[in-house]
C-alpha cells in the first residue's frame, strides 16, 4: 500500500454519539443544547393575544431572515383570528398546513432535528401541551454576490462565478441546464460544519456507478468541518501520494455544466465557490472555459502551446544543467561562446545557480502572493527586475541561468489550473536534482519516472492519463491536444463511461 | 510486481545503452576553452604536432571580445598531443565545438587515416568537422595566420561561401574517411596562406584540391584541373565563363550542374565510359540581346571548355591512379551486375578504359533579353 492512500488511516473508529442529543424534544431541552449561545432567541407569543394560547419561537440571530420570521411567522401567529379558539395539536396542525406564510414546515418530533434546523437557518415554534414541534425555514439571503470569476477571467463568454451559498450556486446551474434529468443530491459532511454538499449529475448521461462512488465516499467522510477544499479533496481522491491533483475544479457555472454534459459527476460544497468534476483526468487540468468560445484553430494552438509550457516548466531548468554541465557540444557554438563568456565570473557552479534560483523565483512568488496586491507587485517588480539585474550584474549568477528559470517559471503560469502547475513545481525541482546528478540520463530516468508516477494514478476508477490510453478498455472520445470543430465533436468521452455518449446528432 | 518488472526493464535498458560504464562526468562551462579549429602536422620523424585555436573569445557580459588562444604540442601519437595541450593553460581544453581540422602538407603526405581513425573514436571531436589541406605550409602556421581575429572566421566564410554557390568545395571529415575507405583515394580543398597587409596576419585562400591515393597526398589539381574535378563531382556550380563577343563581353554563370557516367559492357568486359554531363548556364552580362545563332554560339564555347576542364582533371586522376570522385561507385549503382564483372579489376580499367565526355550546356534566357 502506498505511503499515504486514501482511507487508510487506522486506529479505532472516531467516537460519534448518536443521536447527539438523546433527551426528550422540549423548549427547556433546546436552550441547554443552546446554552452559552448569544445568538440563541426565544419568543414567546399569544395567538391572537389569547392569555391561554401560548407559543414560543426559537431560532438563532443572524441565521434568520428578520422581515420573514416577523411578517410571516410572528404577525400570523399573533393577529390571524383563524388561529383563535385552537388548542394543542389542532393548533400545531393549522399551522403546519397554512396559517404561516412559509414555503415548507416540519413537524419534528426528536431534538437533534430540531437542532439541526435551528442550525440551517429556521425558527422553531413550541407549543404548550404537545410534544411535536414545527420548524419553519426563514434562512437570511445574506451572502456575497455573484461576481466575476477572478481565477478564471472570461474575454468571450459569461462572467458570473460560484459564490459561498450553495443555493445560489445550485441556482446558477439550475438556469444554465434548464433539464429535469439534472439531479442534485445532498450529503452532510462534517460534525461540526455540519456542510451541505451536493452531488450534481445528469441523469441519463452520467455513469451510474459513478455516482454511487461518489456519494459513497462523501458518506465515509467523518471529519470535524469543511472549511477548505482539501478537506473534500483530500477524503476523495484516490491518491494521496502524488502531487498532481486528480479533481479539476472551476468558479465558472458554465464550465461546470459543460462538464455535466460530457457526463462527468460534479460537487458543490456549501461555504466554498468553486465545484469539482469528476472523474479528473490529465486533460481536464488543460482546459478553460474559453476553449469552447474561441475559434477552433486558435483554441487548438492555445491548447497546444500550454502541453507545450508544460515541457518547458518541467524541462527546462533541468536540460539547462544536464546540457551545460554535462554535454555542452549540444549548445549552439555561438549560445556556448557566450555561456562560457557569462560564467567566466560566476563563482557558483551552474547545478547550486540553478537550483537557488529555482528557490529564489519560489520565494518571490510566495512572497508576492502573500501580501496584499499592491505592495505584491512591488515585491514582484523588486525580486524580479532590480535583484535580478543586480544579481547579474554583481556576477552572481549567470544571465542564462536567470533566463532559463524565468522562461521556465513564466511558462508555468499558463496553466489553467494551479493545482496541475504546483504539482509541475515540485517535479521541476526533482528533475534538475537528477539532471544535476546525470545529466541527460538523470533527466530521462526522471521523465520516466514521472510517466510511470501518471501511468499508475486512478482517479474514481479512470486512468489519469486515460486521454492517451485506451489500455484500460476505454474507447477515446476526441483529441485532447487539438480542439477540433464542434460539429465534430459528436462523442463523449468513453472514459466516462457515460450512458449515452452520443452529444449532438 | 509490476514495479519490479519495471525497474528490472528499465535496468536492463541502461546497461545496453552502455551506460553502466559510469554516469557523465560534470564540467563547467566557465572553466573551458572551447576549440574551434585543430590543425595537424607531421615532422617526418614520427611524431605529431597539435595545435588548437578557440578563435576570437568573449569575455563578459558586455561584448568584450579577447584574442585567440592558440595551443601547441608534439608528441608519438594525437592522444599524447591532446593530453599534453591539456596541461599548457588553465582551462579545460573542449574539443566538442573543434568544426574546422587542418593538415599541414607533411601530415597529408605522411598519411592521414590516422587522423581520421582518432576523429572517429574521440567522444568530443567526432567526423562533423570541415577538414582543409594547407598547401605549401604546416597548419600550425595556417593557424597562427590569423591573428588576433583567429582563422576561424575566415575558414568559416570559405564554408558559407559554398553553401552560397560560389566558391570551391568543401569536405567533411566523414566524407573524406568514407572516400578513403570505400574508394582508396580522396580529394581535399587546399588553402595558401597569403600575407595580409596586416602585419604578422596572413589570409587562406582555397588552391585547388589535393588528391590522397589511399591516405598519402599524390598532388594537387588546380585552376582548370579543379575545375574539371569539380564538374566530375557533379557540383560545378557557381563558376564563371567570359566570352569576349564581336560588340562585347558576355559573361555567364553556372548553375545546377549533374554529372553522369554510363558503363559500355561487352561480353562482360567493360569497353567504355559515357560521361554525360549537364551545365546549365545563366547569361548575367550581355552587350546586347542576342540572336539564336549567338547563344548557339556561346552555348558551344560553354561545351568546349567544361570538356576540356573535365577531360584535364580525368587525364591527370588517372594518371595518378586515383578515382577520388567516385566513377567506380557511380557505375556499380548504373550497372550493378556489371559492377560484379569488373570491381576486382576497377583500378586498371580506371586508368585504361577510353572514357567519352559528353557536356549538355544549356544558357537560360533572362528576363526575356534573349532575341
Amino acid at each position: 500500500m502506498a505511503l499515504f492512500q486514501s482511507g487508510s488511516a487506522g486506529g479505532s473508529p472516531h467516537p460519534r454519539k448518536v443521536p447527539k442529543f438523546p433527551q426528550p424534544l422540549s423548549r427547556e431541552n433546546l436552550a441547554w443544547v443552546f446554552e452559552g449561545c448569544a445568538d440563541y432567541m426565544e419568543r414567546e407569543v399569544r395567538v391572537c393575544g389569547e392569555q391561554n394560547q401560548r407559543v414560543t419561537v426559537c431560532y438563532l440571530l443572524g441565521m434568520t431572515r428578520n422581515e420573514r420570521l416577523n411578517d410571516y411567522v410572528l404577525r400570523p401567529l399573533a393577529q390571524d383570528d383563524g388561529l383563535s379558539g385552537a388548542q394543542g395539536d389542532e393548533l400545531l396542525r393549522r399551522l403546519e398546513y397554512g396559517a404561516l406564510y412559509n414555503m415548507a414546515a416540519a413537524r419534528r418530533t426528536e431534538l437533534d432535528q430540531v437542532v439541526d434546523d435551528l442550525i440551517m437557518g429556521s425558527c422553531a415554534i413550541f407549543l404548550e401541551g404537545v410534544e411535536d414541534v414545527l420548524t419553519l425555514p426563514v434562512v437570511t439571503e445574506e451572502k456575497r454576490s455573484v461576481g466575476e470569476p477572478e481565477n478564471e477571467p472570461a474575454l468571450k463568454g459569461v462572467r458570473e462565478s460560484f459564490v459561498e451559498s450553495i443555493r445560489t450556486n445550485t441556482s446558477m446551474i439550475r438556469r444554465h441546464l434548464k433539464a429535469p434529468d439534472l439531479k442534485i443530491q445532498e450529503e452532510i459532511v462534517g460534525r461540526q460544519s455540519r456542510t451541505q454538499v451536493d452531488v450534481l449529475y445528469l441523469d441519463g448521461i452520467a455513469d451510474p456507478e459513478l455516482v454511487a462512488r461518489v456519494r459513497k465516499r462523501l458518506e465515509e467522510i467523518d471529519i470535524d468541518g469543511v472549511e477548505a477544499a482539501g478537506n473534500l479533496e483530500e477524503y476523495l481522491t484516490d491518491h494521496l501520494n502524488t502531487p498532481f491533483p486528480t479533481m479539476p475544479y472551476t468558479q465558472r457555472p458554465d464550465r461546470f455544466c459543460q462538464a455535466l454534459l460530457e457526463g462527468r459527476v460534479c460537487i458543490l460544497a456549501d461555504g466554498l465557490p468553486m465545484g469539482w468534476m469528476l472523474p479528473g483526468t490529465i486533460d481536464q487540468f488543460f482546459k478553460t472555459g474559453q476553449d469552447r468560445a474561441f475559434h477552433w484553430m486558435t483554441a487548438s494552438a492555445l491548447n497546444a502551446i500550454r502541453w507545450f509550457c508544460v515541457l518547458v516548466t518541467l524541462l527546462l531548468p533541468g536540460l539547462y544543467i544536464a546540457v551545460v554541465t554535462f554535454h555542452p557540444e549540444a549548445i549552439p557554438l555561438k549560445l556556448a561562446l557566450s555561456i562560457v563568456a557569462a560564467k567566466q565570473e560566476v563563482p557558483f557552479s551552474t547545478i547550486f545557480e540553478v537550483l537557488i534560483m529555482l528557490v529564489a523565483f519560489e520565494v518571490l512568488q510566495e512572497a508576492g502572493l502573500r501580501l496584499p496586491s499592491p505592495i505584491g507587485a512591488t515585491v514582484s517588480i523588486l525580486g524580479g527586475l532590480v535583484v535580478g539585474n543586480a544579481a547579474v550584474e554583481a556576477h552572481i549568477v549567470s544571465p542564462a541561468v536567470l533566463i532559463a528559470v524565468a522562461i521556465a517559471g513564466v511558462a508555468g503560469y499558463t496553466m489553467p489550473s494551479q493545482d496541475f502547475a504546483g504539482a509541475l513545481r515540485l517535479w521541476r525541482f526533482l528533475l534538475a536534482i537528477l539532471s544535476s546528478a546525470a545529466g541527460l540520463f538523470g533527466l530521462t530516468a526522471g521523465c520516466a519516472a514521472l510517466i510511470y508516477h501518471l501511468a499508475k494514478l486512478e482517479t474514481f476508477g479512470v486512468p489519469y492519463l486515460a486521454p492517451f490510453t485506451t489500455g484500460a478498455g476505454h474507447v477515446k472520445g476526441h483529441p485532447n491536444v487539438v480542439r477540433p470543430p464542434l460539429p465534430w465533436m459528436k462523442w463523449r468521452d468513453g472514459a466516462n463511461h457515460t450512458e449515452n455518449r452520443r452529444n449532438q446528432r | 510486481m509490476k514495479g519490479t518488472w519495471a525497474a528490472g526493464i528499465l535496468a536492463a535498458a541502461v546497461l545496453l545503452t552502455g551506460c553502466g560504464g559510469g554516469l557523465p562526468r560534470a564540467r563547467e562551462m566557465g572553466e573551458m576553452a572551447l576549440m574551434r579549429t585543430m590543425g595537424v602536422d607531421g615532422n617526418g620523424e614520427g611524431t605529431l604536432a597539435v595545435t588548437v585555436s578557440t578563435g576570437k573569445r568573449a569575455v563578459g557580459t558586455q561584448g568584450g571580445t579577447a584574442a585567440p588562444l592558440i595551443l601547441q604540442a608534439e608528441s608519438l601519437s594525437l592522444s599524447g598531443a591532446c593530453r599534453e595541450i591539456q596541461g599548457l593553460s588553465s582551462y579545460h581544453v573542449f574539443y566538442g565545438y573543434v568544426d574546422q581540422i587542418l593538415l599541414g602538407e607533411s601530415m597529408a603526405l605522411q598519411g592521414v587515416e590516422p587522423v581520421l581513425e582518432y576523429l572517429s573514436r574521440d567522444v568530443e571531436l567526432g567526423l562533423g568537422a570541415q577538414i582543409w589541406l594547407v598547401r605549401d605550409g604546416s597548419a600550425q602556421s595556417a593557424i597562427e595566420s590569423g591573428g588576433e581575429s583567429g582563422v576561424e572566421e575566415q575558414l568559416s566564410i570559405l564554408r558559407k561561401s559554398r553553401e552560397l554557390g560560389v566558391g570551391g568545395l568543401t569536405r567533411t571529415a566523414e566524407e573524406v574517411f568514407q572516400d578513403i575507405l570505400e574508394q582508396g583515394g580522396t580529394y581535399l580543398p587546399a588553402l595558401h596562406c597569403v600575407p595580409s597587409e596586416q602585419e604578422g596576419e596572413a589570409s587562406l585562400l582555397e588552391w585547388g584540391y589535393g588528391v590522397l591515393r589511399e591516405d598519402r597526398l599524390v598532388g594537387y589539381l588546380e585552376g582548370d584541373g579543379a575545375r574539371g574535378l569539380e564538374l566530375l563531382a557533379g557540383q560545378g556550380n557557381g563558376d564563371l565563363l567570359e566570352v569576349e563577343l564581336s560588340d562585347g563581353l558576355a559573361v555567364v554563370e553556372i548553375g545546377q550542374t549533374t554529372t553522369q557516367f554510363i558503363p559500355v559492357y561487352q561480353q562482360r568486359e567493360l569497353k567504355e565510359i559515357h560521361l554525360v554531363c549537364q551545365v546549365n548556364g545563366a547569361l548575367t552580362e550581355f552587350p546586347s540581346p542576342m540572336e539564336g545563332e549567338e547563344v548557339n554560339r556561346l552555348r558551344e564555347l560553354l561545351d568546349q571548355q567544361e570538356t576540356q576542364k573535365i577531360q584535364r582533371a580525368l587525364d591527370q586522376l588517372r594518371s595518378w591512379r586515383v578515382d577520388c570522385v567516385g566513377i567506380g561507385h557511380q557505375l556499380s549503382m548504373a550497372a550493378p551486375e556489371g559492377w560484379r564483372w569488373i570491381e576486382e579489376d576497377w583500378e586498371r580499367l580506371f586508368v585504361n578504359v577510353p572514357i567519352t565526355v559528353t557536356v549538355q550546356a544549356t544558357i537560360n534566357r533572362t528576363y526575356d533579353d534573349l532575341g
